[in-house]
């Protein structure tokens, strides 16, 4: 459940670290953004020497959530953290690797860009 | 009952195989919590409420090194246990590890016959190679189509080619998705908009849903006319060509099997 002035870890090389998010994409009064959801978030942390740098506002996916992901067949997923993955407007990754492992419900909500360079998809 | 998987990501390479037909547990998470619901109270429970992971020595910690390892062989570097220890090793003791502590917690029952896997290869194999010369008469250059099953279990292939502009991509991207549907009846998903990335995902998306709904889905698609293909999961990634070198798929997935491409040895057509 990632909403406004949540914090979220970043699960790929592109150079930032920490995230907050600011806004959610998809309606104009969405409370909560799930795995699978695009928003709008500002770098809160960067790596020296990399293209992305502090304050600056970026797009994501979200890849992992505290809260519980819930399957068809009875099966629940829940990681130790929330996590995203920095895009561009075009939907690219601005990383070429993701960390950790990764739902497979990225890929039916058409990110199959970032379960592509996953190592893992649960 | 449900199963609650509980995933601890410290590492990348923490991760045991979880696969498309069994989650197992995991190898090497730090904890993994397992919960289930007693549906019979007069029966014992399948699994106990709460099972914490025995604790396994991993070869760095220190107290597994005091215990096993003699103080003067650890100082050497050529003959000590760790300068022994190679990724096959690695991959070994894992499996003894699991075989010893792991435990299949789910399995989703619907589990193919090796006869019936490898017809899906084949069927996957053929409708790659068209998709592949597709391309190729496209104009796309450096095609490489890669057997990616045995390293990742939600697709059986991937073709990569590269496109010098985005017109060159919408134009491979069209031909592919035409060709795809009028022989062998599959709609691409993914992001198929012709940018300096294009994918198209031939995959197979009632993975997900239980058994149940996906034989009525399979049923309700046919009754209207629909001719669905389960099986074919391919995935075409059309890149241009800096973007091909940033990603580089290529060696991400280094150790999948390189398949010769039957056009690719053959001489341009002579125009006089």
């Amino acid at each position: 459940m990632i909403q406004p002035q949540t914090h979220l870890n970043v699960a790929d090389n592109s150079g930032a670290r920490e995230l907050m998010c600011i806004r959610i994409i998809g309606a104009s009064n969405r409370r909560y953004a799930h795995i699978g959801d695009i928003i709008v978030a500002v770098i809160k942390e960067a790596l020296p020497n990399t293209p992305l740098e502090r304050s600056e506002v970026i797009r994501a996916v979200i890849v992992r959530t505290c809260k519980e992901l819930k399957r068809d067949n009875g099966m629940i997923i829940r990681y130790d953290d929330n996590a995203a993955v920095v895009i561009d407007q075009e939907g690219n990754p601005k990383g070429t690797r993701v960390f950790g492992a990764i739902a497979r419900e990225l890929r039916q909500l058409s990110f199959t860009k970032i379960v592509s360079l996953a190592p893992e998809v649960l | 009952m449900t199963p609650i998987l509980s995933v601890a990501h410290s590492s990348p390479a923490a991760f045991g195989r979880v696969g498309v037909q069994s989650i197992v547990q995991c190898k090497s998470w730090n904890r993994c919590c397992l919960r289930g619901i007693q549906e019979d109270e007069s029966q014992p429970p399948a699994f106990p409420n709460y099972i914490w992971r025995k604790p396994v020595p991993s070869k760095f910690s220190r107290k597994f090194r005091k215990q096993h390892i003699p103080l003067v062989s650890r100082r050497g570097e050529e003959d000590s246990f760790f300068a022994n220890v190679n990724e096959e090793d690695d991959g070994e003791m894992y499996d003894k590890l699991f075989d010893k502590y792991g435990k299949v917690v789910y399995s989703s029952g619907d589990k193919k016959s090796a006869g019936d896997e490898i017809d899906d290869d084949a069927e996957s194999l053929s409708f790659a190679v068209a998709m592949a010369k597709v391309a190729s008469e496209v104009k796309a250059a450096d095609i490489k189509v890669l057997f990616v099953k045995p390293l990742v279990y939600w697709t059986r292939f991937f073709i990569i080619a590269t496109a010098f502009s985005r017109p060159q991509i919408d134009a491979i991207g069209s031909r592919i998705r035409d060709l795809a549907e009028t022989q062998y009846g599959k709609v691409p998903s993914g992001d198929m908009k012709p940018n300096s990335w294009t994918l198209l995902d031939f995959g197979n998306f009632l993975a997900l849903v239980n058994k149940d709904i996906k034989s009525l889905v399979t049923v309700l698609l046919i009754w209207f006319g629909w001719h669905i293909v389960l099986s074919g999961d391919v995935v075409i990634h059309i890149f241009l060509p800096q973007h091909r070198a940033f990603y580089n798929l290529e060696e991400f997935y280094g150790n999948a099997t390189h398949i010769e491409l039957p056009f690719e040895n053959q001489q341009p057509p002579f125009r006089p």
